[in-house]
């Protein structure tokens, strides 16, 4: 299980999760939806496995299920009444489809920024900025990259202080918030102190000078060429299709839009296309290593 | 001047924008010339189909072709009021209201002694009572507090009546997906004689009637006021037809100026909703917002 995709080259992944990430963010089509999420999941899964199940199931379904219980509780407006609040506000139906459709837009969002972070690696990233913006690339990569470093040093930190007995596990309330506030004193010092090593290791490597050159080891070849243009053809199909209305979908006052039309089918078709293009070469290339593994 | 090129195309682009604002002014309605009611009214009639006329990838052919065949306004109102089970509607009343409602654009001066006297409190300081409500004009009734008041048994009867013929004029800044909301002649809830009992106000009324004919009704508590304030009714959201846009609401022709929950019922009122586009202006209460 070897994520191929991302051995391609830095523009097309960041391409794709561009348009992956504003598609998502914008098209509240529930068949859209559906598609954005399902591809999420299944491409978060096949990156990182069990522990992308287990994060989807034990953190993201309560999400969901939190946040499409959040809307109609604040949100009245919708023609279909269904019962009164207990305040004698109207409970209506749009305004539970709705509650559902903005989970899921958000759950998908998060998962799609999991992939993002597997593929989209700091140094693809300042790769790609490194010569435009300098500085908010470095910036962008360091924010993008602080909770899983966070993540890890928190643990390594917690490790060292559980030897010394002031681990948040150790002792009465009292003490384990009182090593726990150590802890965290000592994490916001290593961050703070981490992030001006980082600026002044950059800036005494030249970085963001005129005339730097750096050394990458991204080829732009054939297939990321051919990947590119399939990228960007069906994602202007799809914008597209956007703006003339084909996945055009309302839900108030009444829920109404376009629904199982010829031109909507290519549309939908299209936009799961390319949302499972990177799950769909990877199936392919695992399929090629055994095809040439069983020959010998 | 390398060095602060970044900040002087920051403050031209900052510069930029704010005289694009400016300019724009904002989203409201824009009103030419001062409102003659009863042309407006016959202007939305002759206007209006020719507005939906253009929305031609819309679905609701169906009512753009009712809309097509009736022609006038009190053809549309007898409709109106046959499927209205016998509601008691007077329909010359309501052909008049627009009328009778420039009587009020009058402005009335809140009564400072005549409001003390009906039992008001009013601060000396700001001139306002504890909710923040000017003096009643002379003749009318002053706020009463919800929480003061107990609903007794009695019945009584008024009139209420849920308007929103303004938007007629200004189609164009409703959003597309809410033309559907509006009938063709403006009226949601057309003028009906209904029951209410002792002690309750006009926010009681309206969300027991709209309940019961299952017309959407949003509203917001606001403890600042100490009353209700209608959001929307029958979807129709305040700020939709610009940002002047909203629900008033007026008893036997006048504005109160205070909210809904503190008008206290009296046998016989006429309460009327109406949607305004211009801060009231164009409904004849503007006064009752502090206008001028």
């Amino acid at each position: 299980m070897r994520d191929t995709f991302s051995d391609y080259h830095p523009i097309v992944n960041f391409v794709y999760f561009t348009q992956v990430l504003v598609f998502s963010m914008f098209f509240m089509h529930p068949v859209c939806l559906g598609i954005s999420l399902i591809s999420a999941f299944t491409y978060s899964i096949y990156l990182n496995g069990k522990k992308a199940l287990k994060f989807n199931f034990k953190y993201m379904l309560p999400m969901l299920i939190i946040t499409a219980l959040i809307n109609p509780a604040f949100n009245h407006e919708g023609a279909t009444i269904l019962t009164y609040l207990r305040d004698g506000n109207p409970l209506t139906l749009e305004s539970i489809t709705y509650g559902i459709a903005a989970a899921i837009m958000f759950v998908t969002i998060i998962s799609w920024f999991s992939c993002y972070n597997t593929v989209m690696t700091s140094d693809k990233f300042v790769y790609l900025f490194g010569r435009i913006i300098p500085g908010l690339s470095l910036i962008l990569s360091m924010t993008l990259r602080f909770v899983p470093r966070f993540k890890v040093q928190l643990k390594i930190v917690s490790n060292a202080q559980k030897c010394i007995g002031r681990d948040v596990s150790n002792g009465s309330i009292i003490q384990r918030a009182k090593h726990g506030m150590r802890i965290l004193s000592i994490m916001v010092t290593w961050a703070l102190e981490n992030a001006i090593e980082i600026a002044d290791s950059m800036r005494s490597r030249g970085y963001g000078l005129p005339g730097r050159t750096a050394f990458s080891i991204y080829r732009f070849d054939k297939r990321d060429k051919y990947a590119l243009i399939f990228l960007l053809f069906f994602g202007g199909y799809i914008l597209i299709g956007y703006i003339t209305k084909g996945l055009y979908w309302k839900y108030f006052p009444t829920m109404r839009g376009v629904r199982f039309e010829p031109y909507s089918m290519s549309l939908y078709i299209s936009y799961l296309a390319l949302c499972l293009a990177p799950v769909a070469i990877n199936i392919k290339e695992d399929w090629k290593w055994k095809a040439i593994e069983s020959k010998i | 001047m390398k060095k602060h090129k970044g900040k002087i195309i920051a403050g031209i682009l900052i510069l930029f924008v704010l005289t694009v604002t400016y300019f724009w002014g904002g989203n409201y309605v824009k009103v030419d010339k001062p409102h003659n009611k009863d042309s407006q009214i016959n202007a939305d009639i002759s206007g209006e189909p020719s507005l939906i006329d253009k929305d031609e990838s819309k679905e609701q052919s169906d009512d753009v072709e009712s809309l097509n065949t009736d022609d006038d306004l009190d053809g549309l109102n007898e409709d109106g009021e046959n499927t209205e089970s016998g509601a008691q509607t007077d329909l010359d009343k309501l052909g008049e209201k627009p009328k009778k409602s420039e009587s009020s654009e009058v402005v009335e001066e809140g009564s400072e002694s005549y409001s003390k006297e009906k039992g008001m409190i009013i601060d000396t300081k700001t001139g306002k009572d504890k909710y923040l409500t000017d003096p009643v004009p002379e003749g009318k009734p002053i706020p009463v507090e919800p929480q003061d008041t107990v609903v007794k048994d009695a019945s009584y009867t008024c009139t209420l009546s849920v308007r929103c013929d303004t938007i007629l004029d200004n189609m164009d800044y409703l959003d597309e997906a809410k033309w559907e909301l509006v009938p063709e002649d403006g009226v949601i809830f057309p003028a009906t004689k209904v029951t209410f009992y002792e002690g309750e106000s006009v926010f009681n009324l309206l969300q027991r009637e709209m309940k019961k004919n299952k017309i959407h009704m949003e509203f917001r508590n606001t403890p600042m006021y100490n009353s209700a304030y209608i959001c929307g009714i029958n979807n129709l959201y305040e700020f939709d037809v610009g940002e002047l846009s909203g629900w008033m609401y007026k008893v036997n022709d006048w504005f109160p100026n205070y909210g809904v929950s503190r008008y206290k019922l009296e046998e016989g009122d006429v309460v009327e909703f109406v949607y305004t586009c211009d801060l009231g202006r164009d409904v004849g209460g503007h006064s009752s917002l502090g206008g001028e």
